[in-house]
């Protein structure tokens, strides 16, 4: 079946004074979005990709989001969240976020296209996926190398992969690639698994996956197009081997998009510090979703977040302006 | 049962108001051997009701296949949006998917002629005196694609001196084997030069950069 996407990149006014822009178009900012112009809250959501959703676009099937019985596709969740928010009058505009300045009164958030000002600011930058740290790892990104099973897993149609992690993200996607590939190894560098329960279960009955645990890649033999395969090494007993494989997908976790933020805002490890009504330590700008120190990094707590935040914002305004 | 349905279509009405400049989408298409020449017929014949400053021609491949040639049409189903003259965009295979996005935005900008793209890359693109030809491999599924087709495209239409084509992965195998992609977006610069995914603006100048050095 062929669907049809209709996304436009808009435009807005530079010289205005917005009450709150949001930087990250995920489920987290999205939300808040559709909360902010519900408030009326002259609001702009700055996405740097013309598809908004964020992870939520890497994902096929999302189980565990309430209130859909059946899987809901991640990327049409997404789709319905953006024109939900739109719905109420949230501008949302696709421009890359290059810098910020947060400290003063009225914060200016600078684009490639154009400089914005705003009284308030809610980051929802989310997160990326965290790279194995290979050598040639980005030499042969998309060429052998992946990070996104919906967009690259059809080229590996009936080819032996592998699939790195241990977590959800690594199960459920090793699931969606088993349809494609004709043999995949799952390796995971410890013995136990952190994927759910439902997940795990999945996997092992699952005839085309193998699993291989307690070891870790340590390098691609990626020259030639064919017969390429993976160094691995055993963390107990120190054993390297090699595993012919066409392609790799890592899901070994991620990491924040925090680069913009590291001189002005408090951070850890990279994530934004927030309190419980996700308040940054400069005033007038909170922090939401995958970006956050210490927080579950799913699709529902990013969106509870979005609606907290923007009620935060929201009596921020009525009691200081 | 219409391809576009009704929901998509109002859709796409609203997004064409803004048209202004007729913009003609040209298909060139053949019956054999082309497996989604017949889908994408279909599909543009929907589109063009969408608004009256849309039209189609259709152009049987074979009977033109020199003359295609020369405009480096070289695989079908190939979509040419034209403007008041070809801007060197086209799309290759059929744009389903996000990629149907990538296609409103071509018509939309041939039709307005805005084009957003930096003062450094319109300055690059003033004095660019050499052929650039930009092939970015996609699929419909791939959520990160469409913004590296439309900076290709907007790099077309701001430059006489590039050609940028959408080529749908899965309908040209042999060229996905050709150019090893086994992941999109990836942009092939001058048949030799790749960008892999949705890289930014400066990011993809610079490579053309360092492919024209290199030539
Ligand atoms: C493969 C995969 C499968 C998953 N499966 C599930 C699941 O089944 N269930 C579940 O609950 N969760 C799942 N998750 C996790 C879930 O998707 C995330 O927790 C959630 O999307 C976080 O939302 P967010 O809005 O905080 O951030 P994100 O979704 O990361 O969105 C951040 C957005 O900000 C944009 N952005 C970043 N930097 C800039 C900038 N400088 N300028 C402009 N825009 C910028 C990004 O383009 C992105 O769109 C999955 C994640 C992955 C990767």
């Amino acid at each position: 079946m062929l669907d049809f996407n209709v996304l436009i990149p808009e435009t807005a006014e530079p010289d205005k004074l917005w009450d709150l822009i949001i930087l990250g178009g995920g489920p987290a900012g999205l939300t808040a979005g559709i909360y902010a112009a519900r408030y009326k809250l002259e609001t702009l959501l700055l996405e740097k990709s013309i598809v908004s959703g964020g992870q939520l676009t890497a994902t096929q099937w999302i189980e565990n989001y309430p209130g859909f019985r059946e899987p809901v596709l991640g990327k049409k969740l997404a789709a319905d969240m953006e024109a939900q928010a739109k719905h109420f009058g949230l501008k949302v505009i696709s421009e890359n976020v290059q810098s910020v300045n947060l400290a003063d009164e009225i914060k200016e958030i600078e684009t490639d296209y154009a400089k914005y000002q705003a009284k308030t600011v809610i980051i929802a930058t989310g997160s990326s996926p965290r790279r194995l740290g290979l050598s040639d790892e980005q030499k042969y990104a998309g060429n052998g190398v992946s990070y996104c099973s919906t967009c690259d897993a059809p080229f590996f149609k009936d080819k032996v992969v592998a699939v790195v992690g241990g977590g959800n993200t690594a199960f459920e996607e090793a699931l969606f690639i088993t349809k494609y590939a004709s043999q995949l190894y799952l390796i995971h560098r410890r013995e136990e698994f952190t994927a759910d329960r439902i997940f795990q279960d999945k996997v092992f009955a699952e005839p085309n996956i193998k699993i291989i645990t307690n070891s870790v890649v340590t390098g691609l033999n990626f020259d030639l197009q064919v017969g390429r395969s993976l160094n691995l090494q055993n963390t107990i007993s120190k054993e390297s081997s090699e595993l012919e494989v066409d392609g790799i997908f890592i899901f070994i976790g991620n990491l924040p998009n925090t680069a913009l933020f590291t001189q002005q805002l408090e951070l850890d490890e990279g994530y934004v510090v927030t309190n419980r009504k996700y308040e940054t330590n400069q005033k007038g700008v909170w922090a939401i979703g995958d970006v956050q120190k210490g927080v579950l990094r799913q699709v529902a707590t990013a969106v509870g977040d979005g609606a907290g935040a923007a009620h935060q914002v929201n009596k921020y305004l009525v009691e200081n302006h | 049962m219409p391809m576009l349905d009704e929901k998509v279509m109002s859709e796409v009405k609203k997004v064409l108001a803004a048209m202004r400049e007729p913009v003609t989408l040209r298909l060139y298409t053949q019956e054999l051997e082309c497996a989604y020449c017949k889908d994408t017929h279909t599909l543009l014949d929907e589109l063009v009701e969408a608004n009256p400053l849309l039209k189609l021609e259709v152009i049987k491949f074979d009977e033109v296949k020199e003359d295609a040639a020369k405009e480096g049409i070289d695989k079908l189903p190939a979509i040419v949006v034209v403007g008041e003259r070809d801007y060197g965009i086209r799309f290759y295979g059929i744009p389903a998917g996000y990629e149907f996005s990538a296609l409103l935005n071509a018509i939309l900008m041939v039709s307005t002629k805005i084009v957003k793209l930096t003062d450094e890359t319109k300055e690059f693109l003033a004095k660019l005196d050499k052929p650039v030809h930009l092939q970015v491999y996609v699929t419909p599924t791939c959520p990160y694609c469409p913004p590296s087709v439309i900076l290709a495209h907007q790099l077309a239409m701001a430059s006489k001196m590039v050609r940028a084509d959408m080529v749908e992965a899965s309908e040209f195998p042999h060229l996905v084997q050709k150019y090893s992609v086994q992941g999109v977006p990836r942009t092939v610069i001058n048949e030799k030069w790749f960008v892999e995914g949705a890289a930014p603006e400066a990011m993809v100048i610079a490579k053309i950069k360092e492919a024209l050095l290199d030539a």
